[in-house]
């Protein structure tokens, strides 16, 4: 129930913090045109050079694979990282430790609350404008298609949550997070089906995509295929596993963490 | 004039010196950043692979093309990190010193920070161009472009940068503003060059100049395109020109803060 009522709490005043002051949006926004929409426009006229067809997919299914990717990149929650590294070279953390929440908790909900409100705003806008001017493709007017998708959302969300949170911890015991964070972060973006998508990958990349947490946190892209259809349950089942599995990682990382800090007072 | 490039060396040498001092990060930064930056290689590669090759652009030509950009971005912002701090030090006021100082404004603002990561851009920029003028079996006449272009990228690189963050002077927080400007100029900038056609590569060769600071550098080397060549150093001339006029109109803004800071 506390742990309900923090996580609402964050939430609310995080969004309230966004309606306030926009600018936030304004960059996501301009990120997301930048992005995505640039490399639609792009990929319109390579799929139009090769007939409108490459690797058997159609120009309509990359357009939606790789709009869930930005769409989801827009949560930002891969800024985890780098607030846990800030907490730790400032000495935050010790504020925090001494307050009666969970840290980590505390630092995730964060996260996420200061992502929504640009998360909603773009996708609904961006959704909007794909579905008039691209249309959706059978695979996403099935009834299966929304709980699954919003299924695979959350497992995602988790296990980004995990991945950048374990590099996070790192900063107690490496000065310096950064490099750590671009290899994680370029490696969830290649496997991630950012500016290829996953149908145009080849097959040893598709498999390491699917086998890996880079690949499986970013598993939304794989939700407006045919192939989804069949395989939604085993995706979903490789995600869970990763999350018991870095959930874990994470869990031991910082209850070894909170050991290394010393509270100076002052 | 020479003056104020011996204190921009100075001031990037004592820049070194003190990233320098926390050895192990220095370092991590500099082989991550490399490592970060082979990423698009490998996604270009694979798009080359899946796609096929797209108005004569090989493989050859995106490891050309980050090259050139991780060179640009690496000079820029390793030597001129300050620039990109501009936004922060009018919202806070930090920018007073700056105006009080008997140098350059632009040189001081420029020389006030040090980007280390950014060495890594330099390092995997030049191994790129290695890469490509041996893919391309280039002839002393192309090598001799590659240098010529990286200097003419370089600038204006560095003037779309002086343009872009001297927006931060006509708004209260332009954080935001400066990082999505900066993100439209750079983000095409390391796509494919093949694809962008027609209106797009008008647009991002004249209106926004992400094209003129890889795309076009490597289809001059590739092609031994004077006209091309020609092209690219006007704009780059011509951008530098009206940055810098961007930069001293701007600064008439700036309202002090009344922040008293010492130092660098």
């Amino acid at each position: 129930m506390k742990e309900i009522r923090l996580a609402t709490k964050i939430l609310k005043t995080l969004v309230k913090d966004r309606i306030q002051y926009p600018d936030k949006l304004v960059v996501d926004t301009i990120g997301v045109i930048a992005r995505c929409g640039i490399l639609l426009i792009l990929y319109g006229y390579v799929f139009k050079l090769n007939d409108g067809v490459i690797n058997g997919t159609t120009f309509l299914f990359a357009v939606w694979s790789i709009f869930f990717y930005f769409s989801f990149s827009v949560l930002r929650l891969r800024d985890i990282s780098g607030e846990i590294m800030r907490d730790i070279q400032t000495g935050n953390i010790e504020v925090l430790f001494s307050k009666p929440i969970s840290y980590l908790s505390y630092r995730m909900w964060w996260q996420v609350g200061s992502g929504i409100y640009s998360f909603v705003i773009i996708t609904i806008f961006a959704t909007l404008a794909l579905i008039f001017i691209m249309g959706l493709p059978s695979t996403m007017t099935m009834s299966i298609f929304i709980p699954t998708l919003i299924l695979t959302f959350i497992c995602g969300a988790i296990l980004s949550l995990f991945l950048y949170s374990i590099v996070g911890l790192l900063s107690f015991w490496i000065e310096d997070i950064n490099p750590v964070f671009w290899i994680v972060d370029k490696a969830v973006m290649i496997l991630g089906g950012s500016y290829l998508p996953v149908a145009l990958f080849p097959a040893f990349m598709f498999k390491i995509a699917l086998w890996s947490p880079f690949g499986a946190s970013q598993f939304v892209t794989h939700t407006v295929y045919e192939t989804w259809q069949i395989n939604w349950y085993q995706l979903v089942g490789i995600q869970l596993f990763w999350i018991v599995l870095l959930g874990l990682v994470v869990y031991f990382m910082f209850e070894r963490a909170k050991q290394k800090v010393s509270v100076n007072g002052g | 004039m020479m003056k104020e490039l011996y204190f921009a060396l100075y001031a990037i040498k004592k820049n070194i010196q003190s990233s320098a001092e926390l050895r192990t990060s220095f370092l991590m930064n500099i082989v991550g950043m490399s490592i970060n930056n082979t990423a698009f290689i490998i996604l270009w590669g694979f798009f080359v692979k899946s796609v096929g090759v797209i108005g004569g652009w090989t493989v050859a030509d995106i490891i050309g093309l980050q090259g050139f950009v991780a060179v640009c971005f690496g000079i820029v912002f390793s030597a001129g990190a300050g620039i990109r701090k501009l936004a922060d030090y009018t919202a806070s006021g930090a920018f007073d010193r700056f105006m009080l100082s008997p140098k350059n404004l632009l040189v001081r603002i420029a020389t006030s920070s040090f980007g280390v990561s950014a060495l890594g851009d330099i390092v995997f920029g030049i191994v790129c161009l290695g890469i490509y003028a041996f893919f391309i079996h280039a002839t002393l006449y192309q090598i001799l472009l590659i240098v010529l272009l990286v200097f003419i990228s370089t600038i204006l690189f560095l003037a779309a940068a002086i343009a872009i963050y001297s927006t931060s002077f006509f708004f209260t927080d332009a954080n935001s503003v400066t990082s999505g400007l900066f993100e439209l100029f750079l983000t095409p900038s390391l796509f494919h060059g093949g694809a962008f056609q027609g209106v797009m590569r008008f647009i991002f060769t004249f209106a926004i100049p992400s094209l003129l600071i890889g795309a076009l550098p490597v289809e001059i080397v590739r092609d031994v395109s004077l006209g091309k060549l020609l092209l690219v150093s006007i704009l780059a001339l011509c951008w530098f020109i009206v940055s810098i006029n961007v930069f001293n109109r701007a600064i008439k803004k700036y309202e002090s803060s009344n922040f008293m800071t010492f130092g660098n």
